[in-house]
């Protein structure tokens, strides 16, 4: 279903990112933009720094892209939203590779999905899904083993942004 | 039953058992096919695979732009590259290495695609800044490997494809098993829900049934004409049905649950229920309870009690015991047993009435006949003219036949209540037919018949029998045959075949009269049948003379029968089984048919209350020069009979005051003069009825009345000339050795002594009497020697003494010497006899 979105999607980001390119080899830290919702609708910027100062989440799971158990530590989700102040109905999740997925705010759990920032306590690099990636407890509940949890799990997380 | 509802429980349990297992596999089966659609892993990596084309797509599209642009080296780049290494990871591990895991060509693939990785990040990862150059190599890498990550993509999303395949397979299978498992479930269920249906129907048919059998059980109950009463162990009344209702008086409403102690059984009965109940229970031996009918009596609610006929039964419900009685009300049927037996007893009392009333009325004849036969008997022998002695012959005939009736009712009666009796004694065949042929041959005169006796010598001899019923069979038939012959002759034939013991005996009397139609034999022997011959007058038969025959005859063992043809004569036949005996020397009757004619003179003592009979009896024997006193009943005749000693006493059984019979008794036990003298019993009443009685009192002899002048004079003669008898007493008279035998001889020779001298005591005074003779002194004396000298069985000096008795009671005691001499003489006979027997008795030990 989101593949249906992605050639649009691809050319809006594609002309962001263009924007945004440095001419430098040494890369530039990735920032997780948040984009709330309502008339004083705003966009912050989180840096690893910021989420590493918020309450974190750690649990072990397998997962279908990774060969064995793996632990993730980050922030969760829905913590994020409340420390913005945030309302809406869903969230619209965007990935470096102009990847969308919306998520309904519903779905949102106390402890999952989370943000990773962290897989076996090392950040993750663009070459290795990071540095963000929504992440849920696979192996804790079946539920998190259906297929719109899959695609709600977006790797190289960039954009966040709540929908009314 | 049970075992057949335990095999249904069984399997209905089993049919339930084999549902949960069913259920449950098919539930774990359900389950599993839910997990593996709810995971969609595959999905998801197919998704990434393929976008790992689109990713170096767009680093090949970056790096011809930049090197177009000749930009150089920028973080835009940087970004895309990374992003298409990363994606490199993806196809190596986690799922989608397990999807490539078994594939070599996948394999080839993804080292060529590492190579390019490790080529890549050789260049990009350099510490000097990218050139125009590095970016060429790097844009020759990508378009080198794009035809490979394309192929790698395609292979996975085919992998995955097929592996989808698989999995829908192998769902389709687990599917069509599940489906298998349910509809198995679902015909188990059917056939389950079948059987419970006819489980059902049979239970319903069943309930149809029971209820059918209880409403009829119900309606049994209801309409049975028996009292049907249930009750608990207790005796409480639980059903009580309509006929109990009517037969007790109470409604079931009102005595259920009330106890039959307390209602219909009697007071008297109510401890014998009670105990007879508790004893039941506790030990199941039963007396009332299924004993099967039982007659005892019941109460009505009205109080009235009742004859009942209960049956008592029991059934067992559970622990409970019920009793079911079924009570008959017996109270009508009793009634009518009553009336029964009291209607039998009427009949019976009327009947014995009848009976009593023909005794005696056939008394009553018999008695005047007695004195008409008597005083006809007598007047022949007075001197008559032709014409008297015609009379007198004919009122004698007609008084016989008169008798002849009479001794006929008197049968009739007799064999009617079952008293005949026969009397089994010696008779002589060819002496009873003579006497017949004599006895008829004056009346066959009259008529010019010959009377012909024909026996056949082989039968002639002795028998064993009743000769006078013969006789009167015989008479009857002779009677009959020349009644009805007007010319011709009368023939008596006797025949018969020999037995063993017994003979069977033909006596035919065969007549030429006027025969008796065929259709007409058997009547003749129906009682009160007379025949009429062409004049109205009565013929064959007398009214009961041939039933009487026939009748005396089959009482015999034998039978009449008559062989006819009318107008040619009749033969009517006298069967008889007869026993034999040794043929007697018949010197004796001869000598008793001379000594009839010579009887000495007897003193004889009659008994009678009857004055008529008693004076005609008086003057026959005093005709026959008997010496005769006279009594008018037995407590007369003790008198008389207390001094004066008799030869005979002729008693009549049935007298006022004292009757014949107590007269013999007190007589017999007397001891005096008179207690062994010989008494001749005579009655008007039937031969039979008073025998045994007057034989049991000590009678002699008995005799019906009326006696008549031959009859007499043949047992005056019997009794003299047993007494006239001399026994050869020269040897050891059996009296006498008798005595020794119970007495001893010691005794008896003080006996013989004393006698002895008594009689020379006697013959002393006999001496010295002078006239005028104390004659009954004498007789009296002589009277004791007498019997003294029969105990030591002298019978010449009891004879002597007797006769001296006799003399001196007559007065004619004279020759006193002479008397003296011959008693002297035979006393001195009697000594040597009674020593030499006493003498022998001692010598012998």
């Amino acid at each position: 279903m989101a593949q249906k979105h992605y050639p649009r999607i691809y050319v809006v980001l594609f002309m962001l990112l263009l924007s945004l390119i440095t001419p430098a080899k040494a890369r530039a830290e990735m920032m997780l933009e948040v984009t709330t919702s309502g008339s004083n609708s705003a966009t912050v910027e989180f840096s690893l720094q910021d989420l590493d100062a918020m309450d974190q989440v750690t649990f072990s799971t397998s997962t279908i892209w990774t060969d064995d158990k793996v632990t993730f530590s980050g922030v969760p989700l829905k913590a994020l939203l409340t420390e913005l102040n945030t309302d809406g109905t869903s969230i619209e999740m965007v990935a470096l590779n102009d990847y969308k997925v919306t998520m309904p705010l519903a779905e949102l759990e106390n402890d999952a999905p989370i943000i990773a920032t962290r897989m076996d306590g090392e950040t993750m690099s663009v070459r290795d899904k990071g540095p963000y990636w929504v992440v849920f407890p696979y192996d804790q509940d079946p539920k998190y083993r259906a297929e719109t949890i899959y695609t709600f799990s977006i790797w190289q997380l960039k954009h966040l942004k709540v929908v009314d | 039953m049970k075992p057949e509802l335990n095999r249904y429980r069984l399997l209905v349990l089993a049919g339930i058992c084999l549902l949960i297992i069913l259920f449950a596999t098919m539930v774990s089966n359900l389950l599993t096919q839910v997990r593996d659609l709810s995971s969609a892993d595959e999905d998801n990596i197919q998704w990434s695979i393929s976008q790992i084309d689109i990713e170096f797509a767009n680093l090949d599209a970056v790096l011809t732009e930049q090197i177009a642009a000749q930009t150089g080296f920028s973080d835009q780049l940087q970004l895309r590259a990374d992003i298409a290494l990363s994606r490199l990871n993806v196809v190596n591990s986690g799922r989608a290495r397990e999807i490539y895991g078994d594939s070599s060509e996948a394999a080839e693939l993804i080292e060529k695609i590492e190579v390019f990785g490790d080529d890549a990040v050789a260049i990009l990862d350099s510490s000097e800044p990218l050139d125009e150059t590095d970016l060429l190599e790097l844009k020759r890498l990508v378009r080198d490997v794009r035809p490979v990550v394309r192929e790698l993509a395609l292979l996975g999303v085919r992998i995955v494809a097929e592996r989808s395949e698989d999995r829908r397979a192998e769902l389709a299978g687990q599917l069509s098993r599940t489906g298998g498992i349910a509809i198995g479930l679902l015909i188990l269920m059917a056939l389950l829900l079948l059987f419970m249906d006819r489980l059902l129907q049979r239970s319903v048919r069943r309930d149809a049934a029971l209820s059918a059998s209880s409403k009829q059980l119900a309606s049994t109950v209801a309409a049975s004409l028996d009292a049907i009463v249930t009750s608990d162990s207790s005796g409480r009344i639980i059903e009580f049905n309509a006929s109990a209702e009517r037969v007790f008086g109470w409604t079931r409403n009102e005595i259920v649950g009330l106890t039959m102690e307390d209602t219909f059984i009697p007071q008297r009965m109510r401890d014998a229920h009670h105990n007879g109940m508790k004893r039941y229970l506790e030990t199941g031996a039963p007396r009332v309870v299924d004993a099967g009918r039982v007659e005892l009596a019941a109460l009505r609610k009205s109080g009235e009690e009742f004859p009942v006929e209960l049956n008592v039964t029991t059934t067992h419900d559970g622990d409970d015991t019920k009793f079911i009685a079924y009570i008959r009300d017996i109270s009508e049927r009793k009634i009518n047993e009553q009336k029964l037996i009291d209607a039998r007893d009427r009949a019976e009392r009327t009947d014995k009435a009848k009976s009593q009333f023909m005794t005696v009325m056939s008394h009553e004849m018999r008695t005047p006949l007695n004195g008409i036969l008597g005083v006809l008997d007598l007047l022949k022998t007075t001197p008559l003219n032709d014409q008297q002695a015609r009379y007198t012959r004919i009122a004698t005939s007609s008084s016989e036949v008169l008798l002849e009736h009479v001794n006929e009712a008197l049968d009739i009666t007799r064999i009617e209540t079952g008293n005949l009796q026969l009397n089994s004694e010696v008779f002589d065949l060819t002496e009873l037919m003579q006497a017949l042929v004599e006895l008829f041959e004056p009346l066959a005169n009259e008529k010019n018949l010959a009377v012909k006796l024909n026996i056949n010598p082989a039968m002639q001899g002795p028998y064993h029998g009743d000769s006078g019923r013969i006789h009167q069979v015989l008479t009857n038939l002779i009677g009959n045959a020349i009644k009805f012959t007007e010319d011709g002759e009368v023939t008596l034939h006797v025949s018969g075949i020999h037995g063993t013991e017994t003979s069977s005996l033909r006596f035919e009397v065969i007549d030429t009269g006027i025969g008796i139609p065929a259709e007409q034999h058997e009547q003749v022997f129906e009682d009160f049948i007379a025949l009429a011959n062409s004049e109205g007058r009565q013929a064959r038969g007398d009214g009961l003379g041939l039933s009487i025959s026939r009748r005396i005859a089959r009482a015999m063992g034998g039978d009449v029968s008559v062989k006819s043809v009318e107008g040619a004569g009749s033969v009517f036949i006298l069967t008889l089984p007869l026993r034999r005996t040794e043929p007697e020397t018949r010197d004796d009757s001869d000598n008793l048919a001379q000594n009839a004619k010579q009887a000495p003179t007897c003193n004889i003592l009659i008994v009678e209350d009857n004055s008529i009979n008693r004076s005609v009896l008086c003057d026959m024997l005093t005709s026959m020069g008997h010496t005769v006193r006279e009594a008018v009943n037995g407590e007369d005749c003790l008198q008389k009979a207390k001094n004066e000693a008799f030869d005979i006493i002729l008693m009549d059984i049935s007298m006022p005051v004292m009757d014949g019979i107590e007269a013999t008794e007190r007589l017999r036990r007397s001891n005096g003069i008179n207690a062994r003298t010989h008494i001749v019993g005579l009655t008007a009443h039937g031969r039979e009825e008073y025998r045994e009685r007057s034989v049991a009192a000590g009678m002699d002899r008995f005799h019906t009345k009326p006696i008549r002048l031959e009859a007499l004079q043949n047992i005056v003669a019997e009794v003299t000339s047993k007494h006239l008898s001399k026994p050869d007493t020269a040897h050891f008279p059996e009296a006498l050795s008798e005595m020794i035998d119970l007495l001893g001889s010691a005794k008896v020779a003080n006996i013989a002594e004393k006698f002895l001298s008594e009689i020379a005591e006697f013959t002393a005074d006999l001496r010295v009497a002078s006239d005028p003779l104390d004659t009954l002194a004498f007789a009296e004396a002589a009277h004791r020697v007498k019997g003294a000298a029969s105990l030591l069985g002298q019978i010449e000096l009891h004879d002597a003494f007797e006769k001296l008795e006799l003399d001196a009671r007559d007065g004619n005691l004279t020759a006193t010497q002479i008397w003296a001499e011959t008693l002297e003489a035979e006393a001195a006979k009697s000594k040597s006899v009674l020593d030499g027997a006493i003498n022998r008795h001692a010598n012998t030990p």
